[in-house]
């Protein structure tokens, strides 16, 4: 089966289009790529090694540690924890028109979740506005029939609106949502 | 939206919808107004129970409920720097111009103006409120305005007496500060349809009950004004600390047939209750802009609002000038000289006028804040540097860029749109 991509990149994330060529059953993958920082990554490993330097070398000379020195081995522990905390590679949607959506996270480590929603179940897929007490930023969900929580179809990213749009109007087209392929304001 | 003269404001309060009040009311209605005349409006404030989030309200009026939980009296928890990210971030994405504080009791209020002045945006405050100077409360409030106000572009005031107060407390420059009075929505309180029997003479009071809303005064009032009118019926609506005291002054006076207590009357159904009497009574012992009065006086009762040693007077004088009363005339007085158009007009001027004001640097800045006072105006200033390099850690954390826009929602235009005023052709261009 032939396959036209379509991808954008924008700041931290990716966006790429798999079209299927064939019939219209084919299956229409969206993915959202994390982009790496290299930068990011070498500044956690040059801090953690400067707080880790210190009190490994007071434990070397004098056999013992104070509080201040505990304090910045658990904050060092803490970083290393965080930067080995398996980071999410892809988050992927795979639209199978008249059968579902299939939401799928990939891990840094190789680990991939996946979770399968029937199209039966999916009432409407929506465009908000989360509002947390630091920041504001944009989601796409689903609305599920019979459920009073909003399904997350990105559970760990925080792609751009203008990543979420195209993901949004091709789920509407496969529910034939009519309302909803009207194009975003 | 990017039109000459067009503003993109953000109100910010910690009293807002779903609460009910003056200064709900008077951001909402303010809000409808500015956008009628075609400025971007967007609100602030913090979460009610479930409430949380993006919504919007009539004609497009976008609503950020910022899930911080109120800790006293609808007040978010002061936190000085808590609110300084999702501030940022609302001020970019929705490209805000200038931001507008409600209210010198609120938190959310004082912390993003601090905010919006470090980030270099223009900011007006309105004072809804008179504070004293002698109590511990009223002290420490006044402190927190001065210094909310040392760095304030314009500042606007609902009466004369609360520009003066206003003045008193925070040593702002009185040429800085504006008086716009509170409007009514006339459309809400109406007259009662037929004109109300004079043979029984009915006396209305709505408020809190409390202190400083002259609970006390009505208790030692009305048994003197029922011996003196024995055609005189009492209607008390409301709930509070001094119920109590009035119940036992009815039982006393045995004037339960004569005074009706109706407890707390929820805000849609105050015009039903107006409409039942010929005569309101305000008897606030203080009262920035009392907004009873209008919503009375528009549904055509007369108002007494005295001192109270002349109170007793005031109501005896009141009902002999009953018959010279017209209240459809009362109320056509009153949609003529307190309309929220007029006030969003009149706040439009100070806004122009603040954003014709100049930017100054920080260090000019710093020096406004030192004379807040000897350790007060230096707490102040560290306070503010700490903001400035919060502000600025945060612009590396997640430069400008990296906020997204939010576009505008266009709101289909019918020729007779629905506004909070009731229905009225748009005006044409």
């Amino acid at each position: 089966m032939g396959e036209e991509a379509l991808a954008v990149a924008t700041g931290k994330y990716t966006y790429l289009h798999e079209v299927g060529e064939g019939p219209p059953e084919a299956i229409d993958a969206h993915h959202i790529l994390v982009r790496r920082s290299r930068e990011k990554g070498f500044n956690l490993c040059l801090f953690t090694l400067l707080l880790f330097a210190y009190p490994t070398l007071l434990l070397f000379r004098q056999g013992k540690l104070d509080t201040l020195h505990i304090c910045s081995l658990v904050i060092m522990a803490l970083l290393i924890r965080l930067f080995l905390k398996k980071p999410v590679k892809k988050e992927s949607v795979l639209i199978l028109p008249a059968f579902g959506v299939q939401l799928e996270t990939q891990y840094g480590s190789g680990k991939t979740i996946r979770q399968f929603v029937p199209i039966s179940r999916i009432l409407k897929p929506v465009l908000t506005e989360c509002v947390t007490p630091v920041t504001c930023y944009w989601t796409l969900s689903l609305i599920i029939r019979g459920e009073e929580e909003l399904m997350l179809v990105f559970k760990e990213l925080r792609p751009p609106v203008k990543m979420l749009a195209p993901v949004w109007k091709a789920l509407c087209a496969a529910i034939e949502c009519g309302e909803c392929t009207e194009a975003i304001t | 939206m990017g039109e000459p003269g067009k503003h993109r404001i953000l109100m910010v309060s910690d009293f807002f919808y779903p609460n009910f009040g003056g200064v709900e009311n008077h951001i909402y209605y303010l809000s409808q107004c500015l956008i009628k005349e075609g400025h971007k409006v967007v609100v602030m404030t913090h979460a009610y129970q479930n409430r949380s989030g993006v919504r919007y309200m009539t004609n497009g009026l976008k609503v950020y409920y910022v899930p911080w939980k109120p800790f006293l009296m609808q007040n978010t928890l002061p936190t000085f720097f808590g609110t300084l990210s999702i501030t940022r971030t609302i001020l970019i994405r929705e490209k805000i111009s200038l931001v507008h504080g409600h209210q010198a009791f609120s938190t959310l209020c004082h912390e993003a103006l601090m905010h919006a002045r470090t980030m270099g945006y223009k900011v007006v405050f309105t004072d809804h409120s008179l504070y004293g100077f002698s109590d511990v409360g009223s002290i420490h409030m006044n402190k927190v305005l001065q210094f909310t106000l040392a760095d304030v572009t314009q500042a606007i005031c609902v009466s004369h007496t609360s520009k003066e107060n206003t003045v008193l407390r925070s040593g702002l420059p009185p040429e800085k500060v504006y008086v716009i009075p509170n409007a009514v929505d006339t459309a809400m309180f109406t007259p009662a349809p037929e004109r109300l029997s004079r043979d029984e003479i009915v006396i209305v009071v709505l408020s809190r009950l409390v202190y400083r809303k002259g609970a006390d005064l009505l208790v030692e009032v009305i048994p003197e004004v029922c011996k003196r009118h024995p055609n005189v019926r009492f209607i008390v609506g409301g709930d509070g600390p001094k119920r109590v005291r009035l119940e036992e002054m009815r039982e006393k006076h045995s004037l339960q047939d004569r005074v009706d207590m109706l407890g707390a009357v929820p805000h849609a159904k105050v015009r039903s209750v107006l409409i039942t009497g010929h005569i309101f009574l305000n008897s606030s012992l203080t009262e920035a802009f009392c907004i009873a009065i209008l919503e009375a006086a528009s549904c055509g009762l007369l108002t007494v609002s005295t001192h109270p040693t002349t109170m007793v007077h005031a109501i005896t004088r009141a009902i002999y000038m009953l018959p010279k009363i017209d209240p459809q005339d009362m109320h056509n007085r009153m949609k003529k000289l307190y309309s929220w158009p007029d006030v969003a007009r009149r706040t439009e001027i100070v806004y122009n006028r603040a954003l014709k004001c100049s930017n100054p640097p920080l260090l000019d800045r710093l020096s406004r804040y030192l004379t807040c006072g000897t350790w007060a105006g230096k707490i102040f200033c560290l306070v503010m540097i700490v903001n400035f390099l919060l502000w600025r850690l945060l612009q590396l954390w997640k430069p400008d860029k990296e906020i997204e826009v939010v576009p505008d929602i266009q709101l289909p235009k019918s020729q007779h749109e629905e506004t909070p005023f009731g229905s009225r052709p748009e005006k044409s261009s």
